[in-house]
């Protein structure tokens, strides 16, 4: 068999391959469209109640207007300002506290059915007693954020510092290491690639926190913004926020994801 | 051998018992362990898988206390891991997330002695490994070889006296493992360190050792202790297989292990 037809077979393949994902992609968008004009065209023939379920030009004349006057900007910065601080703080306390654990056998015996415990209930029934205990404001609904992603953090993050084989272990022993050396040394980098992989899931669940906590108390952000159409009747009000919040909360988890391609792709 | 023990050895382990003991049972690994190991000799721990080798080498190296007895090194008792030891796994174990000269240098940064003459040796080492190349690489980029000689790099770059060996060619291919056997020898030879290897590998044990120890397992102890001739001995691994008396000596240790191994068929 020549080069040349090695390459053109190898070219083929790439056309072909080319070919069935933009066939992929224009699937999704003619989806996306699709729903879009139903949605309108349904609400336009009056099948569906619009006082309800809004309709997308509504929609987005809503969300312009909004935008153009500047509105809506205070409430988007609340809302992500609150996520970033309640998944970053949820993250580094599980963390932390994983590496208490790890430390200490004795401590991780003695907490294992407080952890199976808080795991298992539901963290936002504790929106009334953090509202009571930190006030009704910023600090109750980072505090409802953080809640939400600590203790999976906690569990994910010291089940990997235990899988870590034994034998990295072994060569830091021999080499005379303390704990503190096998801990840096060792267990934290090896497990750089999880604790990573647990900011990815983190970024959703702070924003369920979020947007839970802001439901309960707020004067500002988007689930205020929700809760507000809801009570005043103004549903385009509440599909506008919902549509932001889909596009921010994607943003930011494909954010996330960029950054753990970047910082495992040297444990390989 | 048959010294006074007015100089006192480099290694040594007096009736030295060890047990493993966990919530089900307590299990003893080996039973009265009498060994001395003189400076600058290579010796050999063959027998069948339990028998105790590898508590044996995790007793020198201070990873864990012996239940009864005692460990000695140069007259002083083994309390912990010390940098007089070094421990060379059946695997090499490099840092994925480590460049190859950050990871011999690994010693160096745990015992605080990282400085440009130790990182000089290091690399040193690592020249006469044949490796100085892929000082700025990383493992996955290396041949199992190539990253069992970064291991050992690693583990002499820290100046042990003595080297454990746990079987460290046995996830090698035939060829790799025989010239890895010969630079072994040389380095430790040209280095003139002490060095303890446990192996399955009876030609191995024959063709590195200076003497060879072959043990019986349930408890694990010494069976028997063979001396391996000056001929065989004084010529690198690949040679010494090649040497009158060697299939002979082959054949003896082969009758020893199967003695072992029908008796505990028996129990």
């Amino acid at each position: 068999m020549h080069p040349e037809e090695i390459n053109r077979i190898h070219r083929g393949y790439l056309r072909n391959e080319r070919k069935r994902t933009i066939y992929v992609i224009l699937t999704q968008l003619i989806i996306f469209v699709v729903f879009l004009l139903l949605w309108e065209w349904l609400a336009r023939i009056g099948v569906i109640n619009v006082l309800l379920f809004s309709y997308p030009s509504k929609v987005w004349a809503l969300f312009w207007q909004q935008l153009a006057d500047g509105s809506i900007l205070p409430h988007i910065g609340m809302t992500v300002i609150e996520t970033i601080i309640g998944f970053i703080l949820g993250t580094l306390l599980g963390t932390l506290i994983a590496i208490v654990i790890w430390w200490s056998p004795f401590l991780s015996r003695v907490l294992d059915p407080y952890l199976v415990v808080a795991n298992s209930m539901p963290k936002v029934a504790l929106g009334p007693l953090l509202i009571v205990g930190l006030g009704p404001g910023l600090l109750s609904i980072i505090a409802m954020a953080c809640a939400i992603s600590v203790i999976i953090t906690t569990i994910t993050i010291y089940t990997s510092f235990k899988e870590v084989n034994e034998n990295y272990i072994k060569v830091v022993r021999t080499l005379g290491g303390n704990k503190w050396q096998i801990f840096m040394l060792v267990i934290l980098p090896a497990t750089i690639p999880s604790i990573v992989s647990t900011l990815k899931v983190n970024v959703g669940l702070s924003w369920v926190g979020v947007i839970v906590g802001e439901f309960l108390v707020s004067k500002q952000g988007l689930g205020y913004l929700i809760i507000y159409g809801f009570q005043v009747f103004n549903f385009t009000l509440v599909m506008v926020s919902v549509a932001i919040i889909a596009v921010v909360a994607t943003l930011m988890y494909q954010g996330v994801a960029i950054l753990e391609r970047k910082l495992t792709n040297q444990f390989k | 051998m048959t010294q006074l023990s007015s100089s006192p050895a480099k290694i040594e382990l007096c009736s030295v018992t060890h047990l493993y003991v966990t919530s089900t049972r307590a299990f003893m690994a080996i039973k009265g362990i009498d060994l001395r190991v003189e400076e600058g000799e290579f010796i050999c721990l063959v027998g069948p898988s339990g028998c105790g080798k590898t508590t044996i080498l995790s007793l020198i190296a201070g990873l864990e206390r012996p239940t009864a007895g005692k460990v000695l090194i140069e007259n002083q008792e083994v309390v912990g891991t010390s940098p007089r030891v070094g421990y060379m796994l059946q695997q090499d174990y490099l840092f994925n997330w480590r460049s190859i000269e950050e990871n011999i240098f690994l010693g160096l940064d745990i015992q605080g002695i990282r400085n440009q003459e130790t990182e000089e040796y290091a690399l040193h080492l690592l020249e006469e490994m044949e490796l100085a190349d892929f000082r700025k690489s990383y493992p996955h980029q290396l041949s199992g070889g190539m990253r069992q000689r970064v291991a050992l790099v690693r583990t002499l770059s820290c100046q042990p006296e003595i080297l454990l060996l746990d079987e460290p060619f046995s996830a090698l291919d035939y060829q790799t493992k025989l010239k890895l056997e010969d630079l072994i020898v040389a380095t430790l030879r040209r280095h003139k360190k002490t060095a303890i290897l446990v192996t399955h590998d009876l030609s191995e044990a024959i063709a590195m050792g200076d003497r060879l120890f072959i043990l019986a397992r349930n408890p694990g102890r010494i069976n028997r202790e063979i001396i391996i001739p000056e001929r065989i001995r004084e010529p690198l691994p690949f040679h010494a297989r090649n040497q009158e008396g060697f299939t002979d000596l082959f054949n003896q240790v082969w009758k020893e292990m199967e003695g072992l191994t029908d008796a505990s068929r028996g129990d």
